[in-house]
């Protein structure tokens, strides 16, 4: 999963962004002001923005309508340092999903994080399973059957975003796009591994991702 | 505690002018009663007087010789206390009496003619003496002869008329007196409701409901009408205040809450995991850092609530003269670090002494806020000239000249206004917090001084402060 954060106050957003890597291993990029922001969230694919009010150049609220105009629909946590009632409604209306007013609590927002990208990927629980796979995004903990399988931090990016869209073909650009920050180009090669070794870590008799020659990957239930 | 009622007054105003009324008419009423009786007296005690004189005729023996007939004498009207008379000839000779003639008659002698009062026994009379009277039923045979003719009557009943007179006016009085409190008290009473409907409006004045629409009834009432504009123009002005100290909440708040977001971020995430000893030491220097940056933000705000506290005369001081440009040569020794960095050259020229009793830390603090402001955002190697004049008789002026970026035209209004920054990034990552020009605004109107700002974008900016000097 990948995340934008938009936040002018470079060491809060340094702090964030540290948080999600290192707790939710999210891909974070940074833009601290609105208009970069805006930029970068118009030109990648990410899964949440996480969005401060106060911006210089373009603010918040003019970045959210113009994002929402746009036709995107990323999930959008706004952070406010006013918590008055109508500020909040105007935000809410203009497109946010969530908002956490200033100074807040990382674990909340990191929890926050989760669940946004969830729903924006059309789940509501935490845990969730395709076939005999079941994945706990909380803790990262995957299960083939009766069988805890270890993976490693990437492997759990690359089985986590293909398990979000179960029978969907996942082109290697998309999954770059959503497990890289903005550098992600060079890592292109990479994702054979991974998918490689998940391959292999949750053999169970049956294969789960296949490759579709050409255009993916797709991950698919075999008793499906 | 008791109040000062103005219905009460109202009500005593009217009952004491009333009673004056009163009296004067019970007054005037007895004496205009009593005169108009007495004249009627007069009138019928002349008549009386007269008829008694006609009774004094001539006998018919020769020489005929006068005598009164009794018999046809009138005792007059008062039949328990008879009119009193006597008849004199001429001579001084007395004719006749009355039965009930006193021995003294009191006063007679005042009265040589006219009308006069007495009493005799108690009692009140009227009295009348006529002099040289003639004989009225004379033949012509009878020798002439005049008389002189006392006679007086009791006024006892004019006076008891007189009296009920009195009484009856009075009575009258104080029965119009009563109807007329009631009337005042029920006109007072309604005369008062547009205020009592006023204070009603008023109530609903509140934090959360500024507006105040007076009662239509006040608005036409003379009277009120002062009043209603008064406190119309002072709810604005309240409201006007309140929402500023309102947004001046707001913004300190929302500048508190973001150094402590970052602090609380680092801190969270340095404990998310076990760090390495460097990890920890970076994040302890970044939360101090953050921590002094709280720490300058505080100062400067309780600097400007200090300064703003003076500017509403809260406090005054006793002040030593302070020359202005040594002022500014502080200022710019303070500020010799910043615009080595930024290579500006600051230039002082002082026309003229200007001497002014004031805290030589609150004007360094205005002039490096400028000379800070005027440094900055110039360009490097760039040129800020400081010019201290004194017109004769007129404020001290200090001008501070940059060549810089300049203000927008549509900031310029609101550079003095708390927080405002014109843009954010700017100014935070350069430390300021769009608090120094409104310390600077507040010191000088301490003082008792203005600030105003010109500038033209891209051609650089002027700002001028003008103080009262002091007497040298």
């Amino acid at each position: 999963m990948r995340v934008l954060i938009v936040e002018d106050e470079r060491r809060l957003a340094e702090n964030i962004a540290r948080s999600l890597r290192e707790s939710a291993s999210y891909a974070v990029d940074i833009a601290l002001d609105g208009e970069e922001g805006l930029f970068m969230a118009e030109s990648n694919p990410y899964d949440l923005l996480v969005l401060d009010l106060m911006l210089p150049r373009v603010d918040g609220l003019q970045l959210l309508t113009r994002l929402r105009q746009a036709g995107r629909d990323t999930p959008v946590l706004v952070l406010t340092a006013r918590d008055e009632k109508e500020s909040v409604v105007k935000l809410l209306n203009a497109g946010a999903d969530d908002y956490l007013t200033k100074p807040f609590d990382l674990g909340e927002l990191l929890a926050r994080s989760k669940a946004l990208v969830r729903r924006g990927k059309g789940k509501a629980a935490p845990k969730f399973k395709v076939g005999d796979l079941e994945i706990n995004t909380l803790d990262h903990s995957v299960r083939r059957g009766e069988r805890a399988v270890t993976l490693t931090a990437m492997e759990y990016r690359v089985l986590e975003y293909l398990a979000h869209r179960p029978g969907a073909i996942v082109s290697k650009t998309e999954l770059l796009e959503h497990l890289y920050d903005y550098n992600w180009e060079k890592f292109s090669n990479v994702i054979e591994v991974y998918i490689s070794g998940l391959r292999r870590k949750l053999e169970n008799g049956s294969s789960l991702i296949h490759t579709v020659r050409g255009q993916g990957y797709i991950l698919q239930d075999p008793d499906a | 505690m008791p109040r000062n009622s103005i219905k009460s007054r109202l009500i005593a105003t009217v009952v004491i002018s009333q009673l004056l009324l009163a009296t004067g008419l019970v007054i005037t009423g007895v004496e205009y009663t009593h005169r108009r009786l007495v004249s009627a007296l007069d009138t019928s005690l002349e008549g009386r007087a007269m008829s008694t004189a006609a009774l004094v005729r001539y006998t018919e023996a020769t020489p005929p010789k006068l005598f009164f007939d009794a018999d046809l004498a009138r005792v007059g009207l008062d039949k328990e206390r008879p009119d009193l008379y006597e008849v004199t000839i001429d001579d001084g000779k007395v004719l006749t009496r009355s039965a009930n003639w006193p021995d003294v008659l009191p006063g007679r002698e005042k009265a040589r003619k006219g009308h006069w009062k007495f009493r005799l026994a108690g009692i009140p009379y009227r009295g009348l003496m006529l002099r040289h009277v003639p004989i009225l039923d004379r033949e012509a045979n009878e020798p002439p002869a005049f008389l002189d003719i006392v006679y007086a009557t009791p006024m006892v009943e004019m006076e008891q008329q007189v009296w009920a007179a009195g009484i009856y006016i009075a009575v009258a009085s104080l029965v119009l007196l009563a109807m007329t409190v009631v009337l005042a008290l029920w006109g007072i009473q309604r005369g008062l409701l547009p205020l009592r409907h006023l204070v009603d409006r008023a109530a609903l004045v509140s934090a959360e409901n500024w507006e105040f629409v007076p009662p239509e009834e006040t608005e036409q009432a003379a009277e009120l009408e002062p009043l209603t504009q008064a406190m119309t123009t002072m709810v604005d002005r309240l409201h006007g205040s309140f929402l500023q100290q309102r947004e001046f909440l707001g913004n300190a708040a929302h500048e508190l809450k973001t150094p402590v977001a970052i602090l609380k971020s680092t801190l969270q995430s340095l404990m998310q995991r076990p760090r390495s000893s460097e990890e920890y030491r970076v994040g302890l220097e970044e939360s101090l850092e953050d921590l002094q940056r709280l720490e300058r933000l505080l100062q400067w705000m309780l600097r400007l609530a200090r300064a703003e506290q003076w500017a509403h005369g809260a406090l005054r001081r006793d002040l030593e003269l302070v020359d202005l440009a040594g002022t500014c040569e502080e200022a710019i020794e303070r500020l010799r670090g910043l615009a080595q960095e930024r290579h500006a050259t600051v230039r002082l020229v002082s026309e003229g002494q200007a001497l002014l009793r004031a805290d030589p830390e609150d004007l360094q603090l205005v002039w490096v806020n400028l000379l800070e402001n005027a440094v900055r955002y110039s360009p490097e190697g760039a040129a800020v000239e400081i010019r201290v004049s004194r017109n004769n008789g007129g404020p001290a002026k200090v001008v501070f000249e940059d060549h810089g970026a300049g203000i927008p035209a549509e900031d310029l209004p609101h550079i003095f206004d708390r927080f405002y920054r014109s843009d954010p990034s700017r100014t935070r990552s350069t430390g300021g917090f769009g608090l120094g020009l409104a310390i600077a605004k507040a010191l000088v109107e301490a003082y008792g001084g203005t600030i105003s700002a010109a500038s033209t974008p891209g051609e650089g900016t002027r700002m001028t402060v003008e103080l009262p000097v002091s007497g040298e």
